[in-house]
């Protein structure tokens, strides 16, 4: 009898010893990332909108989607926090409000000071580390790219035109990297400013993607020049060298009124 | 004796903490690791066997998976429809593969052996990685015209496949990751080296015959520099100035690459068991063996981006492989050396 209990005691520290649910909860909080697509300063409003953009162009915009993958925070001891890679692919779609708000869970306590995150799929990281389970809601939004067995990073639609007598026309941006000879992911970091404290409290970071630095951030880009941009190893590293700088902090918002607790 | 008990048990509740120790998890689960054979004059292996190491239960989950109609939108067109076994995995005699609702795709299905080695996948390459591969033939309309997500749905649905996907996988769950390793662990164990050739160069028990030893040296000096290795392709993507058929105006590997430069060029392919896979090049276009070297010999076009291997047999600088009608008959006796009879018997592999 006294084996058995003896067996019983050291199977229940043995399975305890596996969980570590019960010191999660002072150890990590949660920070919601909240991406605001704008249009220079003013809000993004989809169809019928017009917009200014370079080049004396008129744009509207019908469709904005875009994957951000890779997270990590940096914090000011220098060390980087790498969010679980699986869990850390998204798509940001401007039609869907809860598309914009990412909530991440279970990041260490501590001070932080800025963000990384990918636009697109690392393509080193392609198919491995569990991002094959993104394939269903890149499929639902229609990131995929059937023919090619890989992820469009980038849908961009709407119309164009250039000046009051011309009619709008049609303009595509699809940019995605294709094999391994066409990679088109980027890598942005973006400086809080200040610090962040990962506590009790809920923190919110606002990360403004400027549409309008899609088309002149780096490289000038104007639709009468081309308004059909996928398959294109010339235009669409230029498209991907924009977005990577389109993206910028834009407020960090604790609300003590609400912890996590 | 209780005291072994307690010490046996004291180990295996340890054990289960650590995933490192795979000899115990494998005792546990009965769940055997596979070897993907490795014939030595093989080259490397490409597949990444650390990330998804093949199982028995996930190889026999893979092959179900592969013989399933359920992966297409009309619940009929399995992997194996347009990969018949007999023609090491060929749509047999159709020029391009059909698929849901008799719809015409535009190229010829490619067989299916010794993936472990390729590099890249389909005649353009779209898919650099097998995982990778499964999304096209399922998601491409004209084939299986199905949602990754709708196929998930329907396996969740079926209690066979919860069993069989707990059994093949630590995490047991059924998703996208799950479903693309168990079909890519029954692919790359389908190794095929049962050939004469191989009995001849490699293992010394057959011999060619004057007409087989013959067209070996003509392949050797007319067709090994694109057809190179013991897999017979360098895994290239080239033009041999097959001339355009304007009914699909396919261009290729430049559709991947956006690449103007690589309009027109396909994968070179395998030429393991080649004399049954026929039909032949990328449309499927021609028939036989002869109708081919037939093309290499006089039907060579100088279309954009053609090979320069085109030009190296001939003095007169036109492109093509001139060919006699005796050495036509003895470069085919040499390239049905490399046909695996077994390989497209084997039991393991089959559908029923």
């Amino acid at each position: 009898m006294k084996i058995f209990k003896i067996v019983t005691i050291i199977s229940v520290l043995a399975l305890l010893s596996c969980s570590d649910d019960d010191i999660a909860d002072q150890t990590q909080g949660d920070l919601k990332l909240l991406f605001d697509n704008q249009v220079g300063d003013q809000e993004l409003i989809l169809n019928n909108e017009n917009y200014e953009k370079n080049g004396d162009e008129m744009i509207q915009i019908d469709e904005l989607k875009y994957v951000i993958s890779n997270i990590q925070l940096e914090k000011e001891n220098g060390e980087i926090f790498t969010y679980p890679v699986e869990d850390s692919y998204f798509v940001i779609n401007e039609e869907d409000e809860q598309s914009l708000n990412l909530n991440l869970g279970d990041i260490p306590v501590g001070d932080y000071t800025g963000i990384r995150f990918g636009f697109g799929i690392d393509q080193s990281e392609y198919p491995l580390n569990g991002v094959d389970n993104f394939i269903p809601t890149a499929e639902e939004n229609g990131m995929l790219w059937a023919w090619a067995a890989g992820y469009k990073f980038l849908k961009f639609e709407g119309s164009y035109s250039t000046g009051i007598s011309s009619g709008f026309q049609p303009f595509i941006y699809h940019v995605g990297s294709h094999g391994e000879n066409l990679d088109n992911y980027k890598e942005i970091e973006l400086d809080f400013g200040q610090s962040l404290s990962i506590d009790q409290y809920e923190q919110r970071v606002d990360i403004k993607m400027d549409v309008l630095k899609i088309f002149d951030a780096t490289y000038q880009l104007n639709l009468a020049d081309k308004d059909d941009i996928q398959v294109d190893p010339v235009n669409a590293p230029k498209v991907s060298e924009n977005m990577k700088r389109s993206f910028e902090i834009k407020d960090i918002i604790t609300d003590t009124l609400f912890s996590n607790q | 004796m209780k005291q072994i008990f307690v010490y046996i048990a004291m180990i295996f509740l340890l054990a289960s903490c650590n995933d490192g120790d795979e000899a115990v998890i494998e005792d546990l689960d009965e769940n055997k690791k596979l070897n993907i054979p490795q014939p030595d004059y093989f080259p490397e292996l490409t597949y990444d066997v650390d990330a998804n190491p093949p199982t028995e239960k996930g190889f026999e989950l893979g092959k179900k998976l592969f013989y399933d109609g359920k992966l297409s939108s009309s619940g009929v067109i399995s992997c194996g429809f347009c990969h018949m076994q007999e023609f090491s995995f060929t749509h047999h005699t159709h020029k391009v593969s059909h698929g849901v609702g008799g719809a015409l795709g535009n190229r010829n299905a490619q067989p299916l052996h010794n993936l472990a080695f390729k590099k890249n996948f389909n005649w353009d390459g779209a898919a650099a990685h097998l995982d990778a591969q499964f999304i096209i033939p399922i998601t491409t309309d004209v084939e299986m015209n199905e949602e990754i997500g709708n196929v998930l749905d329907k396996l969740r649905a079926d209690s066979t496949y919860n069993e069989m996907f707990d059994e093949a996988f630590e995490n047991g769950e059924i998703n996208t990751e799950n479903f693309f390793d168990a079909l890519s662990q029954f692919l790359v164990m389908m190794v095929s080296n049962e050939t004469k050739y191989d009995r001849v160069v490699h293992e010394g028990t057959a011999n060619f015959s004057a007409e087989e030893q013959a067209g070996k040296a003509l392949f050797e000096s007319k067709c090994s520099s694109c057809h190179s290795g013991e897999l017979f392709t360098n895994q290239q993507f080239m033009n041999n100035g097959l001339p355009i058929d304007p009914q699909y105006d396919d261009k290729g590997r430049s559709r991947i690459t956006g690449n103007p430069e690589d309009d027109y060029k396909f994968q070179v392919p395998s030429l393991r068991n080649v004399e049954l896979t026929l039909p032949y090049m990328h449309d499927g276009r021609f028939e036989t063996l002869k109708d081919v070297l037939d093309f290499y010999d006089s039907g060579v076009e100088e279309t954009p981006n053609i090979s320069q291997e085109m030009y190296q047999n001939n003095a007169n600088a036109n492109a093509g492989i001139p060919l006699t009608e005796e050495e036509k008959t003895q470069i085919i006796a040499f390239l049905k050396t490399l046909s695996d009879i077994d390989f497209t018997l084997d039991e393991r592999y089959a559908e029923f």
